[in-house]
């Protein structure tokens, strides 16, 4: 029953589980980053849920309203701050995908990361000392 | 109260602020950017030299932004171990620092110049946040600026390998932080707090229950991608040895171990480390896999031929070690592993350095090509061997005061197969560290690669170069200034 009670909770986590898998086994790399992306969105919808009430109001308390309706506020605004980051990763991952695609020519990781299984891992070759 | 209260939040702020101020510069005098990228830095250093001894009776120097008493509003909180911890991250970026306009100069192309110095910036005042932070919550805001810099510091050269790296790191990198934004909301709903001397209170109170236990458990993994704990280490060797010399010092020698520090804090500010329902099991885990990493690191490094890889491996391997002083829950172990994050520090910012030095006067990175290399790279290669025997922890270098507290706080602990393992790990660090003093030193140059009087890397390289090996030297024979203090502190931890 507790289960049933707090759905919430376990679809946030159905959702991370999701997201985990996407971001492990595709191979390919957009894919990848939008395993990301479902993973970061069930983190928030696991805070928002947190501060969520059945009929509140939003916690302004000037207008002498019952602070015992109010939803709480603070994983909203940590969310706020978490949606921000979660953007500038996307971006950066973004660009980085498209230096990779115009040096590589594939967003396939197993071609992209082929040349690293021989010998003792790859890494830097010769060729891109300053 | 003197002004030296709002000196941890200016330490935290400068560089940031010139960080965003530093574009415009750029824009106008790109010239100037390396020689003012300087002064946040030398600003910071000389705030945290300051503060030495100014931490009042109650062991932490509390900040309160904006006026808001915690645990309502953020706290900024330096402890003994937070303040030198800063230290150590304030001197070797500003190394670092030093080090890098000759080096990227040369390997970074003119419009990304300015980049790197606003980054490198970002990087350092990130960390410093991070380590000072007493907010939960501002821990993983510092943490993600921290990441997005390294993320993009790692490519910032732009060539094939270089962007490759940089997105596996990435890939490993934004997981992990999730998990630890996870662990937060977890945390937070079980105990309703951010704050953390709160949130180690409302622990004590509401006891074991099922929700910290996995909140702990995924701050352990998502710190321990940042921190490259052994089996979440995959993304370091690549990241490590493609980024810059100057970046991988500071990856290697700070950003590890500021990893392991606040997983250091978690345990022990937070959930009190007597409560041993919630991490006990855990700690059990990374005991074994950081003796894993020990063996694993040492063992992979000798099998390399890439000098910058081989460094990168033997990080690993010293993860491990800070991770086994810690979980031995001695104060002598702790202590060790502390010592361990300045010396491991300072000996592996010179390792980086020194590659760096080589690869920008021949452009070598194979092993194999440092036969002879002293004859041109005498000081170069002198500072490579102090850094490399306080690596493997000969006495009079600091990497001897760490081990030897490592392992007697693993004795006390009586967990000796960890104190055998760290005693292995110092072997296997002996076999990789002295190959290459070898190479340099005792081997014929055959082809003729390295000529006499042939010129050493420019002074402005050298200089930090030696200042780090002069460091492990000094911190190695005048331990008993720092050790003391950390031993208390450590005490006052558990």
């Amino acid at each position: 029953m507790r289960l049933l009670h707090n759905y919430h909770y376990a679809a946030a986590m159905l959702l991370f589980c999701i997201g985990l898998y996407t971001v492990i086994a595709r191979r390919n790399i957009i894919k990848k980053l939008i395993g990301l992306n479902i993973m970061e969105t069930s983190v928030f919808f696991f805070y928002i849920s947190l501060g969520y009430l059945d009929g509140g109001i939003a916690p302004i308390r000037t207008g002498g309203a019952d602070p015992a309706r109010m939803v709480n506020p603070i994983p909203q605004a940590l969310i706020l701050t978490g949606i921000v980051v979660a953007v500038s990763v996307t971006a950066l991952a973004l660009s980085l995908v498209i230096l990779l695609y115009r040096q590589y020519g594939t967003l396939d990781v197993d071609r992209l990361y082929r040349d690293e299984d021989g010998g003792t891992h790859g890494g830097p070759s010769g060729e891109d000392a300053p | 109260m003197g002004a030296y209260r709002h000196f941890p939040i200016l330490m935290i702020t400068v560089p940031l602020v010139c960080a965003v101020l530093l574009p415009f510069l750029g824009y106008l005098r790109e010239r100037w950017v390396p020689r003012a990228a300087l002064v946040p830095l030398s600003v910071s250093t000389l705030l945290g030299l300051l503060l030495v001894g100014k931490i009042p009776a109650q062991g932490y120097l509390s900040y309160h932004l904006g006026g808001w008493e915690p645990p309502f509003g953020i706290e900024i909180r330096v402890d003994y171990i937070g303040l030198f911890l800063l230290l150590v991250v304030c001197g070797i970026s500003l190394l670092a620092m030093v080090f890098s306009p000759r080096y990227i100069g040369k390997e970074v192309s003119g419009g990304r110049l300015t980049a790197y110095y606003v980054l490198f910036l970002l990087m350092s005042g990130a960390m410093l946040g991070f380590v000072a932070t007493g907010d939960v919550f501002n821990l993983f805001v510092f943490m993600e600026i921290l990441a997005l810099t390294s993320y993009a510091l790692v490519a910032i050269t732009g060539n094939r390998n270089a962007v490759r790296a940089a997105f596996k790191y990435l890939l490993m990198g934004a997981p992990s932080s999730i998990m630890v934004l996870l662990a937060i909301g977890l945390l937070y709903s079980a105990t309703g707090s951010l704050n953390m001397a709160d949130l180690s209170a409302r622990i004590a109170e509401s006891g074991y229950t099922e929700v910290l236990v996995v909140s702990f458990i995924l701050f352990v993994i998502g710190f321990g991608v940042k921190a490259a704990l052994f089996p979440l280490h995959m993304w370091l060797p690549d990241a490590h040895s493609i980024a810059p010399s100057p970046i991988s010092a500071m990856l290697s020698g700070l950003l590890v171990e500021v990893s392991a520090f606040a997983l250091l804090r978690l345990t022990f500010s937070v959930f009190t480390a007597g409560n041993d329902a919630i991490i006990g099991g855990t700690s059990e885990a990374v005991s074994v896999f950081a003796a894993a990493a020990v063996l694993y690191g040492g063992i992979m490094a000798i099998m390399q031929k890439d000098l910058k890889v081989m460094i990168a491996y033997s990080t690993i391997s010293h993860i491990g070690y800070i991770f086994l002083g810690i979980t031995s829950f001695t104060k002598e172990g702790l202590a060790g592993a502390m010592y361990h994050m300045l010396d491991h520090g300072l000996a592996k910012a010179c390792l980086f350095l020194c590659a760096g030095c080589i690869i920008y006067v021949k452009g070598y990175r194979r092993i194999e090509d440092l036969k002879g290399a002293w004859r041109q790279m005498p000081w170069t290669c002198f500072a490579f061997s102090v850094a490399a025997i306080s690596v493997i922890g000969i006495p009079p270098t600091a990497g001897f005061i760490s081990k030897f507290y490592l392992i007697y706080g693993n004795f006390t602990a009586e967990r000796w197969p960890y104190a055998l393992v760290l005693l292995v790990g110092a072997i296997l660090a002996a076999v990789y560290c002295l190959r290459v003093i070898y190479y340099m030193f005792f081997q014929p140059d055959k082809r003729g690669a390295w000529e006499e009087g042939g010129g050493d890397a420019p002074a402005s390289m050298l200089a930090p170069v030696c200042l780090l090996a002069a460091g492990t030297l000094f911190f190695g024979v005048f331990s008993g200034l720092i050790i003391d203090s950390l031993l208390k502190a450590a005490a006052f931890l558990l």
